[in-house]
């Protein structure tokens, strides 16, 4: 059972496509493993498709459509578009294992086609940064193997958990598959595992690693996120 | 020309209402033009599907990219996209404007992908294919009930045989409690009393799976 999970919001930026790719990711993933919060995107789409297809606003019809009219005149367009004779294909089911410290696991779809990194280990923590190209956002896969964690640590800016398998525990609960932990600089926490967990990170704090008082965890801060 | 009035878009979060002006296709009308263009190539649905999307997607392409070139290469693309997979779009499955939608935020999606992540990896379909195409709404009940049953069978056949007996003779023959008496040739009090039993010990076992 998911016992962590979006909050709405997210999932309304996700529906209109306004997250950056990596944060829209976690909610696909997510989406992908939990019913619930996939329902509620679909219904976050029809709504925006509601208001943003409903009647236009008779001035800004005017003003825009007409200039839009002039700009690119409809009739050729149509014309230009109606003479390809291809139609699309539905797309497949595409699907991807990855091998990590002898372990096979099966990626969520959204990452399929996202270029992994090379798998960086330390101790008992393996790492790949994800090729997201997004900016000051880094996603990775974190692999917590059995018996291994993370030290306390805290965040500034965002750090997103989203667990893919395995269970860890942290002083406040314990996760499993799904579970969705958005934290920022007010959690402190030391996740733990007893059975090995692969997780799906993201996190937009670059800075925060290279100076201030957490130095000497710092380090492993910024191999992890 | 249309009369100097403004019709206010409603709020996100509240029930919406479809505020239409007189010249608008009923939503049916804008499924059968998609349907049309699916199946027989149809360019006169097309370009009626066109005069009616096109604007409304320039203008929310407009105020999401501050861009004319932009919300232009969004509208472009966006309808030759209804051209080529309206043959995919399936009426019993979603609403043709939900369909349409769809198609235009993955466009802006990819679009500025490439811009600022320089990425031609057109993620969109991956990130939103398996929530688009399920079907609306009832599609994932199926699932849950699903589940749900397994786990009252699981219950069910947890019970001591003597009221494992009464709940699937309610259950799955559908008898009433004076029936199942009858059947099993036992007091009727005997019946509702082992009911009592099993029902609580059923509640107790989903309890706990959904707590
Ligand atoms: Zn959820």
């Amino acid at each position: 059972m998911i016992k962590y999970h979006p909050d709405n919001a997210f999932l309304q930026s996700f529906a209109t496509g306004d997250l950056p790719a990596s944060l829209a990711a976690a909610a696909s993933i997510h989406c992908e493993m939990c019913s619930s919060c996939a329902q509620t995107v679909q219904s976050y789409t029809k709504q925006a498709a509601t208001d943003g297809f409903s009647a236009l606003d008779s001035r800004t019809e005017n003003a825009e459509a007409c200039s839009y009219r002039s700009m690119s005149s409809m009739d050729a367009m149509i014309e230009q578009i109606t003479k390809d004779e291809e139609q699309d294909m539905a797309s497949e089911n595409q699907s991807k294992t990855i091998q990590v410290q002898g372990k096979q696991f099966e990626l969520p779809r959204a990452l399929v086609n996202i270029p992994l990194g090379k798998w960086s280990s330390l101790g008992r923590l393996s790492r790949s940064r994800l090729g997201m190209n997004d900016g000051d956002i880094r996603a990775s896969l974190l692999l917590m193997e059995a018996d291994g964690g993370v030290p306390e640590h805290t965040h500034k800016g965002f750090e997103l958990t989203l667990i893919l398998e395995g269970h860890f525990k942290d002083e406040f609960d314990d996760y499993g598959p799904g579970d969705f932990l958005m934290l920022d600089s007010n959690h402190t926490h030391n996740p733990q595992t007893d059975t090995g967990c692969l997780c799906y990170t993201v996190s937009n704090d670059a800075q925060h690693f290279t100076k201030g008082f957490n130095r000497l965890v710092n380090p492993l801060g910024y191999f992890i996120y | 020309m249309h009369a100097e009035r403004a019709i206010r878009l409603p709020k996100a979060g509240h029930p919406i209402k479809f505020n239409r002006m007189s010249d608008d296709p009923c939503k049916t009308e804008l499924a059968s033009w998609l349907e049309l263009v699916g199946i027989e190539r149809d360019k006169s649905a097309f370009t009626d599907l066109f005069r009616y999307f096109a604007p409304r997607i320039y203008h929310i392409s407009l105020s999401k990219f501050g861009s004319e070139t932009l919300a232009n290469d969004v509208v472009q693309e966006t309808m030759t996209n209804i051209w080529r997979k309206a043959h995919l779009f399936d009426s019993a499955k979603g609403q043709a404007t939900t369909w349409v939608y769809t198609i235009m935020r993955n466009v802006s999606f990819d679009m500025l992908r490439r811009i600022s992540a320089n990425k031609e990896d057109n993620l969109s379909d991956d990130l939103w294919g398996h929530i688009d195409n399920a079907e609306e709404d009832s599609s994932l009940e199926p699932f849950r009930d699903h589940l749900a049953d397994r786990e009252l069978q699981n219950g069910i056949d947890n019970l001591p045989d003597d009221q494992k007996q009464v709940v699937e003779s309610m259950f799955y023959q559908d008898l009433s409690q004076s029936q199942i008496a009858e059947k099993l040739g036992i007091p009727l009090g005997t019946v509702k009393s082992r009911l009592r039993l099993a029902m609580t010990k059923l509640k107790h076992h989903i309890g706990e799976k959904h707590d």
